[in-house]
């Protein structure tokens, strides 16, 4: 997947987004007529523009998927960057075009594409980088957030509220949201301190980072598996006289928790050979119904 | 009943939002079942659902955008059924996951039609109407709150009854068989993850975790900053290892000349 893909495989992505990019286009001139570096923004307009980042996928949709919310994130900055109207409408017409890019580090890109916009740079280089990142950080935004931080957070926060505890809705908001928020508004404000600089700094660190997520992200499942799938059975063996439950006399001495191990393997591997989600909680329920059924759950 | 019922719909409604835009994750059924069970007058029983829920749907998450089956109307649903009707948390999971699975291929036709919104925000451009664009926007969300109000008050307002009836009527072996099956729900979410992460280099990191809450019954976070530390010690080594790299990289290419 994303962050695991080759590099070739990575570029000919890049190149399928950029033809799709150019398809939604309706830009007609490549460079501004006013070319002379507006002021900076400051730091209230990049703030402005991190909570606006909350709304990119208000106008999703499967043609342009964050088009108008990417377009909605930087109005207020693009307004104040472009006192020529035609620079503005154009300006405009590009981040129309369409984008895929991650909800959780997009204000990275989209403090960097200001500071491309504030020193007036041509809307094809603009593009260029907004296609290039798409890919990196979504990889970086799937790893770090819905494969690590919130199975951990959730974990904690589930654990805690399955004791009937309060907390655990409230630790499970702070703590996502405490890396959640300080992100995005840390990466709004590097992305446009640091400009095309920081295009290097993370195309060599994206495969860094994604790995070190997906260490504690996998060692996480691994510890989620064994405490939260739950699979026992209540058969028993008649040896002669004596009985034997299977499950704390057999399974339980060869391995704790074998069987939940064994299922989500099993649907792991199912998983692998094409089976939806969906597909599998059927076939989980009625495994769940049967064995109930037939007493060997 | 009808107070109960809006009020549970408007959380449904912000908590839909709160799903594609905020991102402030009150959407996750284990902040939406005590919600829901304060509506209700039930916090403890709250509780309980969502955090079962939350185990659910812990791995089912819009990976590479793609949609898995809705989190808020499974959560909203499940957690005032299992109040409303008193059944097990894990028998909510049954009720919880056809709804939500109806509710993802709404949302799937939902975002195809606002497709042609895109060329109204094209022509909105070319006159340089900003205004017109974040309007869209705010209409954008809006839609999603109508639906999400919606689709959680009708069948908790119309139903709930009939659910009481069904969980009723349904034999012992039903509800506990539904109750296994949702013990094995988690399953699901964690092997979605693994399809997507898992590959020979992070074998070994997922036994460890394994091993960690198996044998030495350690708590996830103790795992988790354990974790941190081996990715840590693996960063900063990567880090160290490449410029002695790209030094003998130069050494070759002068040797070339």
């Amino acid at each position: 997947m994303a962050f695991n893909d080759s590099e070739a495989a990575l570029a000919a992505k890049a190149e399928k987004r950029m033809e799709q990019a150019l398809a939604t286009s309706s830009v007609e001139r490549d460079d501004y007529i006013d070319t002379i570096p507006a002021e900076p923004l400051t730091k209230k307009d990049i703030n402005r523009m991190a909570w606006r980042s909350l709304a990119l996928q208000a106008s999703f949709n499967y043609e342009r998927m964050q088009a108008g919310g990417w377009l909605y994130t930087l109005i207020p900055a693009l307004r104040k960057i472009h006192k020529n109207d035609e620079d503005l409408r154009n300006s405009m017409k590009m981040h129309l075009e369409f984008i895929n890019v991650h909800p959780f580090d997009v204000t990275f890109l989209s403090g960097l594409v200001l500071a491309m916009e504030q020193s007036k740079e041509k809307i094809s280089t603009i593009r260029a980088v907004k296609v290039a990142l798409m890919g990196p950080l979504g990889g970086i935004g799937d790893a770090m957030f819905w494969l690590t931080w919130l199975p951990i957070c959730a974990g904690i926060g589930a654990a805690l509220a399955l004791e009937g505890s309060m907390f655990g809705p409230i630790v499970f908001l702070l703590l996502f949201n405490a890396l959640h928020f300080g992100l995005r508004f840390g990466l709004a404000h590097y992305g446009y301190r640091a400009g095309l600089g920081a295009i290097n700094v993370l195309k060599n660190s994206t495969k860094k980072i994604s790995h070190a997520a997906s260490i504690v992200g996998m060692t996480v499942i691994g510890a989620l598996v064994a405490s939260y799938v739950r699979l026992s059975t209540p058969l028993e063996i008649h040896a002669g006289e004596a009985k034997i439950a299977l499950q704390s006399g057999v399974l339980d001495k060869l391995m704790p928790n074998l069987l939940p191990l064994g299922f989500t393997l099993v649907v792991y591997w199912l998983m692998k050979k094409g089976y939806s989600p969906v597909k599998l909680i059927g076939l989980t329920v009625l495994l769940g119904l049967v064995g109930k059924f037939m007493g060997f759950l | 009943m009808l107070i109960e019922a809006l009020l549970i719909a408007l959380l449904a409604g912000l908590a839909g939002v709160d799903l594609f835009d905020g991102l402030t994750h009150f959407h996750r059924p284990v902040v939406l079942g005590p919600l829901v069970g304060l509506i209700l007058g039930d916090v403890h029983t709250g509780l309980l659902v969502g955090g079962t829920l939350e185990l659910v749907w812990m791995g089912m998450v819009p990976l590479a955008g793609a949609q898995p089956p809705n989190v808020v109307i499974g959560g909203v649903i499940g957690t005032a059924f299992a109040i409303l009707t008193k059944a097990e948390p894990t028998v909510a999971i049954g009720v919880a996951v056809p709804f939500s699975i109806a509710v993802q291929g709404c949302i799937t036709i939902l975002f195809t039609a606002f497709s042609p919104m895109m060329h109204k925000c094209d022509a909105m451009a070319k006159k340089g109407n900003w205004r017109g664009i974040e309007l869209v926007n705010y209409f954008g969300m809006a839609i999603l709150f109508c639906f999400y109000f919606i689709v959680a008050f009708l069948p908790i307002y119309f139903g709930a009854d009939a659910a009481g009836a069904v969980v009723k009527a349904a034999p012992q072996w039903v509800l506990d068989g539904l109750g296994v099956a949702g013990g094995m729900m988690p399953a699901i979410g964690f092997a979605l993850l693994m399809k997507i992460m898992l590959n020979k280099n992070y074998v070994a990191y997922f036994i460890l975790g394994f091993v960690g809450v198996t044998y030495l019954k350690l708590p996830i976070l103790a795992i988790a900053l354990g974790a941190l530390a081996i990715a840590m010690i693996d960063f900063f080594n990567s880090n160290r290892a490449q410029p002695q790299a790209a030094a003998a990289r130069n050494v070759e290419v002068e040797d070339g000349i």
